[in-house]
């Protein structure tokens, strides 16, 4: 049998793989049989041929439907490009990175609402991902309580709000937190307490979007539960047979074993905060209403290239937002190593 | 002796099958994907004269448009695209009419094919700019108000040469000049909308308070109608839960259950809003580079400013919101409101049976600048200049602007004065047995805002967007200076001005 130059473990055509030559004087015997026509690539590589097909689908999408317009973005942030007036396009280097870079120092000619924009988004952040967190866990440790009777509907009702549109429940929402007329500020009228204009309110909006935010987290509660629920209980009894109390327990087996599970969430909470939209889009009338309180980033960079057509310096907020997230996500990552249990590590 | 693996020899036998199958699978996927593309970029050239209406291929796009080429039908047709949906005409009862106006300029001209494309409103403009920005623009847009074309304005085609004096006659000048943009004539008025204000007269009843004046430089109960009137009897016509007018001491401004005044849907709009309560002005100077808020302006924002936070006769962003989802005249909640003509389209008992079933109209008072001013909204259709068939599209226009059935389903009275009668008439019969005094109607139009509250600023998105702004501001915030507030909108103008100069 004769190796092929490129793949050595491979019979040659002439040969096939069910092809039979005399053994050489040590070697075994091999009965010819009928087979296939032999190929000319591994078996390894065989396969990777294959899975590389049938994903080819995705590859394929992604290549056409996310990486090219991400190539055309990236080009037309050096543009001027306004697409009721195409013809137009100029190249204008770095302009829009300039503007944006005024616009954050507080520099003439820079984009006096950019700067704003990012306050809003980060103080967002700031009040939103430990609130939406906390809750989430909280409410995964109930579902995942033995003392709660109906867990299973317990658990289908906080997942529930999920299959509601985000827009319907968006305005269902308007209507709770309405100043006059909304349940909110009946409930609190009863308490004899007069509550604020939630929503038309500077100081209220956040709060407000928030608490929007805490009927939204049915996955988040998932992914804790099933996070829970992969914590050995032996670890539980060890901590009980040390006298350990609940709280105990929580701190010293409960969140280094969720670790994993909270570094995960908050890595998606964090990319989903700095994408927020379609709440404030609507909540702000479409402006950023009230007095700019809801003019978070993405808005920001819809209203200009959709709003105002500067579809390149868009682009080039969009790429500032995708250098803000890369920039957290890989900060997160780093820090992982301090705070999160990885089983069969050192920490 | 060594056998084959027989696992392998299996394999082999099954793989090429697989690998067929994948490839097949894979061919079909991007076909699959590629095919709503490629039907809209090569679409099957089928153009009839027979309406080419199609099923809506998503919520955004009511009526897609003729199949075509380069501007013209499989057949050698100029095609002329209508695109409806940046102002009124995306009703169903309007989309029907849009469609039998086409239909018989069709069947009148069968040497060319006019094709209705319609979108909802919220995705309009970002389709428009789409189509444009890769070469598919269609040839007419409209009908659109005079702010929302300004959005396209260095599109638009000059119709100067195009217009003869018969397109204009009937025409008040001055709507004709409303529409010249940079020198430009980018549109011929098709429909206009007053304003006034709008009474439920049983909240007058109740409050046993005459009704307001019906005629310009009528008095009010012995007093001037000015807007000082206007505050006094908003202040008898609002209510709190205890029954208390606004007049009243013991009256609760945390509970108020019903308003004396509105001017519902004005968009929060700081200049819409200091025309309606200060009357004509312009946030540009005379240079038509330098910002400014004439000082009737002031005047009528403080006085919205102060109706809505001290004298609470005009509801905040919080009580319209929950007033039937901002429609606060016809909740029964308000007493006078001042919209537009076009509001015809959202009142009893065009809208069913709100709490609202007996109202009248009212003229508006005379304002700080010591005139009467009706904030005014005017509909028309303009041209892009991309059309590669202007001569036709204008033709097209031409027909669309003068149409009595466009005008009348659209709710707008007529540009032109000759068909303003036939108007009235059917919107006598549609709101009977209601007796209206649509004359009010008839007369404030002679009371235009001379320049538009939707006139021309440069940078005209963003300038617009600051000024919206402040009314959102001034309409959620209680306790600030409105003259403060105003002048750094007039600071913050100048800055984006400054950024469309050359």
């Amino acid at each position: 049998m004769v190796a092929s130059r490129f793949f050595p473990d491979t019979p040659t055509q002439d040969e096939g793989p069910m092809s039979a030559t005399s053994g050489s004087a040590t070697g075994p015997t091999v009965v010819e049989l009928p087979g296939p026509r032999p190929s000319r690539f591994s078996l390894a590589r065989r396969e990777n041929l294959s899975g590389y097909l049938y994903i080819s689908p995705w590859i394929v999408g992604f290549l056409v439907f996310t990486f090219a317009p991400m190539i055309a973005s990236l080009l037309m942030s050096f543009t001027d490009f306004d697409p009721r007036a195409p013809g137009a396009t100029a190249f204008i280097g770095l302009d829009n990175y300039e503007r944006m870079a005024r616009g954050i120092l507080g520099q003439p000619g820079g984009d006096p609402l950019i700067r704003d924009s990012l306050l809003v988004t980060v103080r967002f952040a700031a009040l939103l991902i430990p609130v939406t967190l906390g809750f989430a866990l909280a409410v995964a440790m109930l579902v995942n309580s033995t003392l709660l009777a109906g867990r299973n509907v317990f658990r289908t009702l906080f997942y529930m709000p999920m299959q509601i549109p985000i827009v319907a429940s968006t305005l269902i929402w308007i209507g709770m937190l309405n100043a006059s007329t909304g349940w909110f500020n009946q409930l609190l009228a009863a308490a004899g307490i007069t509550g604020p204009d939630w929503l038309n309110s500077v100081t209220w909006v956040a709060p407000s979007l928030t608490i929007m935010g805490l009927w939204g987290i049915g996955n988040m509660m998932l992914i804790f539960l099933a996070g829970l629920q992969g914590i050995p209980s032996e670890l539980y009894d060890a901590c009980k047979v040390d006298g350990a109390g609940r709280l105990a327990q929580f701190r010293n087996v409960t969140l280094p074993m969720l670790s994993p599970v909270l570094f995960y969430n908050v890595i998606i909470t964090l990319i989903g905060t700095f994408q927020y939209f379609t709440q404030a889009y609507i909540i702000g009338n479409g402006r950023g209403d009230p007095a700019g309180a809801t003019n978070f980033f993405n808005f920001h960079l819809y209203r200009e290239g959709w709003a105002y057509f500067q579809m390149g310096y868009a682009s080039a907020l969009a790429w500032l937002l995708f250098a803000i997230v890369l920039t957290l996500t890989v900060i997160l990552f780093r820090s992982a190593g301090s705070w999160v249990y990885e089983a069969g590590g050192d920490r | 002796m060594e056998w084959v693996n027989k696992e392998e020899s299996v394999v082999h036998i099954n793989r090429p099958r697989h690998r067929t199958w994948a490839g097949l699978v894979v061919i079909a996927l991007v076909i699959a994907a590629c095919q709503g593309t490629a039907a809209t970029q090569a679409p099957t050239p089928s153009p009839s004269d027979a309406p080419a209406v199609t099923p809506a291929p998503s919520d955004a796009v009511i009526q897609t448009p003729v199949p075509g080429q380069g501007g013209m039908t499989s057949d050698g047709r100029p095609l002329i695209r209508w695109f409806v949906g940046l102002g009124t005409g995306e009703r169903p009862n309007h989309i029907e009419v849009e469609q039998a106006v086409v239909d018989a300029y069709n069947a009148a001209h069968p040497e060319l094919v006019v094709s209705l494309e319609i979108y909802r409103n919220a995705v309009a403009y970002d389709t428009l700019a789409t189509q444009i920005a890769t070469g598919n623009a269609p040839d007419i847009i409209g009908p659109i108000g005079l702010r929302a074309l300004q959005s396209f304005g260095d599109q638009l085609l000059d119709l100067t040469p195009y217009i003869t004096p018969a397109d204009l006659e009937g025409i008040p000048q001055g709507l004709v000049d409303a529409y010249k943009l940079d020198g430009k004539q980018i549109g011929i008025p098709m429909a206009v909308y007053p304003s006034f204000i709008y009474y439920n007269k049983k909240l007058f009843q109740e409050a046993g308070v005459p009704e307001p004046p019906h005629a310009v430089g009528e008095q009010y109960d012995g007093k001037d109608w000015t807007w000082g009137t206007v505050a006094e009897l908003a202040r008898k016509l609002t209510v709190d839960a205890a029954g208390n007018d606004a007049t009243s001491a013991d009256f609760d401004p945390t509970s108020i259950t019903q308003y004396g005044l509105d001017a519902q849907w004005t968009e929060n709009d700081a200049r819409a809003w200091a025309t309606v309560f200060g009357g004509s002005g312009s946030a540009v100077a005379d240079d038509g580079t330098t910002a400014q808020f004439p000082d009737n302006w002031r005047a009528g924002l403080e006085f919205y400013y102060d109706g809505v936070w001290n004298g609470h006769f005009i509801p905040n962003k919080a009580a319209v919101d929950g007033m039937s989802g901002g429609n606060t005249f016809q909740s029964g909640q308000v007493a006078m409101d001042i919209v537009h003509l076009w509001y015809t389209c959202c009142v009893y008992p065009a809208e069913g049976t709100p709490p609202v079933t007996d109202w009248d109209i009212a003229v508006l008072p005379v304002g700080p600048d010591g005139n009467t001013t009706s904030k005014l909204h005017a509909d028309t259709i303009g041209i892009l200049a991309s059309s590669p068939h202007p001569k036709e599209a204008f033709d097209v226009l031409s027909y669309l602007s003068s149409s009595p059935e466009l005008t009348q389903i659209y709710g707008a009275m007529p540009a032109r004065e000759s068909s303003q009668d036939a108007f009235f008439e059917q919107l006598a019969e549609g709101f009977a047995p209601l007796e209206i005094d649509w004359q009010v109607a008839r007369d404030m139009l002679e009371y235009p805002d001379v320049p538009s509250h939707e006139s021309y600023m440069p940078n005209f998105q963003r300038a617009d967007a600051a000024s919206k702004a402040l009314g959102s501001k001034l309409w959620t915030t209680e306790g600030l200076d409105v003259n403060a507030e105003i002048d750094a909108l007039v600071t913050e103008l100048n800055g984006i001005f400054a950024e469309a100069a050359p």
